[in-house]
């Protein structure tokens, strides 16, 4: 009889694991469900993009359905309610669903009122209406100031916030009001980049483009009126743009369901990604409280890992696999280059690479391939 | 410093920088004046990014020890 794999949550995590577990195996071995309340998937690193001007609604979205290979069942609804040691899941529409295999991928939400005045004083790309927002203003504005950088200290994509202090600045040179406009990009710590080496590229690069640091800014509250930020460490600034990444937690299922962390986030084992105390329920993605990169990347080989170890499960043939901590982040520095954040569990101390056109290059491929060949759980 | 009682423990054994600092600002964000926040971890950089934090901020780090590869420090918070 075929075993049961409910999937909750269909982005990338969700979407490259349903696809390889029916790549992998026969509809009389496995039945792959997934459950998500969007029908629509988005392109998360998409968003950047949007923001900037270089992509539209139609190229970081797709009917979620379409996504999926023959033989994965696609629920449109809402998990409310996990309950591990029953293995069932109660849906939005009333019905409880059970598995053999579960696997939570939830990935994260916003959580902006986590600093005061956020909403109301605080631009943002992390989700489609925010970046549309944001592209008027990095269009319109003429002068002043914007300040760019770190509001929530734990969200995906760890070098978003430098990628837009860069392509913004990009867009005011472009626009001839670059000279108008004064940049800060503020950083919790001491430096901009955590990294060492790949910060001393970053500093290099926004020394030479005239974008100050200033650290030791942790984001506390933010006076929409006043146009005022301030921060933990009792400093203050101004500005005309706020820049800021919103304060992020787990899935409202996940802290309602009493399976995550203070801010839902899911402990898991960090090798075979099966949420503690049990061995049929796993989390891949944003979902887990692994200190990996929120990143689709993370989600996607950890999807690829779990795919071949549930098959081997599903099958008792074959090897098992460690995730490994595997991550790479292509950063965009503007002016058509790029560098790259290359790290795992045991190298944690990723190379400065010197941007150049070649990682810009693979980053605007990577734009296209995803849809093709990384959800389809081909590459 | 043994007898000190941590009013917040942070645990980033395995947390790569600057996992173990950001855990701190977050604990310091809930805390008050005269809580003491103990930060384990076992990221080398941590010792340096502690002290300058505290430096920074003009809280007061009242140890910083290292034992078995763990890092531990203990922290009174003066300047919420």
């Amino acid at each position: 009889m075929a075993k049961k794999v409910l999937i909750l949550g269909g982005g990338d995590g969700g979407t490259i694991l349903a696809n390889r577990l029916v790549k992998k195996l026969s509809p009389d071995q496995v039945e792959v469900e997934v459950v998500d309340k969007s029908d629509i998937h988005w392109y998360q690193p998409g968003f950047l993009f949007v923001a900037t001007g270089e992509a539209e609604k139609e190229d970081i979205s797709r009917r979620r359905p379409k996504l999926f290979r023959k033989g994965v069942k696609f629920t449109k609804g809402e998990a409310k309610k996990i309950d591990l040691d029953n293995r069932s899941v109660e849906i939005s529409d009333g019905t409880k669903k059970t598995y053999d295999y579960l696997v939570i991928a939830t990935g994260s939400s916003l959580n902006p009122d986590e600093i005061p005045g956020f909403t109301e004083g605080v631009d943002h790309f992390w989700n489609y209406d925010a970046a549309m927002k944001l592209r008027k203003k990095l269009f319109s504005i003429k002068e002043g100031k914007v300040i760019v950088g770190i509001g929530g200290l734990l969200y995906k994509c760890p070098v978003a916030p430098l990628e837009i202090v860069f392509l913004a600045e990009e867009i005011f040179r472009r626009r001839g009001v670059r000279d108008k406009i004064e940049i800060k990009y503020v950083s919790p710590i001491d430096r901009a980049y955590a990294p060492h080496l790949l910060n001393k590229v970053i500093e290099d690069e926004m020394k030479k483009r005239g974008i100050d640091v200033i650290t030791f800014f942790s984001v506390d509250t933010v006076d929409p009126e006043k146009k005022v930020v301030n921060s933990l460490e009792g400093d203050s600034l101004e500005y005309d743009l706020l820049i800021l990444t919103p304060p992020q937690q787990g899935a409202k299922v996940v802290r309602d369901s009493g399976i995550g962390d203070d801010e839902g986030w899911i402990p898991v084992d960090k090798y075979f990604l099966n949420v503690e105390g049990y061995d049929d329920a796993f989390a891949v993605g944003d979902a887990t409280a692994l200190p990996t990169p929120k990143t689709g990347v993370i989600a996607h080989f950890q999807a690829a890992t779990l795919a071949n170890n549930l098959a081997v499960e599903i099958t008792g043939e074959g090897t098992k696999e460690l995730f490994d901590g595997q991550s790479f982040c292509v950063i965009e520095t503007g002016m058509g280059k790029a560098s790259a954040q290359v790290s795992n569990y045991f190298y944690d101390v990723p190379p400065g690479l010197i941007p150049n056109w070649l990682l810009h290059a693979m980053k605007l491929a990577m734009n296209k391939m995803y849809w093709r060949c990384i959800l389809s759980g081909m590459i | 410093m043994s007898d000190v009682q941590p009013t917040v423990t942070v645990d980033a054994r395995g947390v790569a920088c600057p996992g173990p600092l950001t855990s701190l600002i977050k604990a310091y964000r809930k805390a008050k004046n005269g809580d003491i926040i103990e930060v384990l971890a076992t990221d080398a950089g941590f010792k340096a990014d502690v002290e300058a934090w505290v430096k920074r901020t003009g809280n007061e780090l009242l140890s910083l020890t290292e034992e078995g590869g763990v890092i531990r420090a203990l922290i009174k918070v003066t300047a919420r």
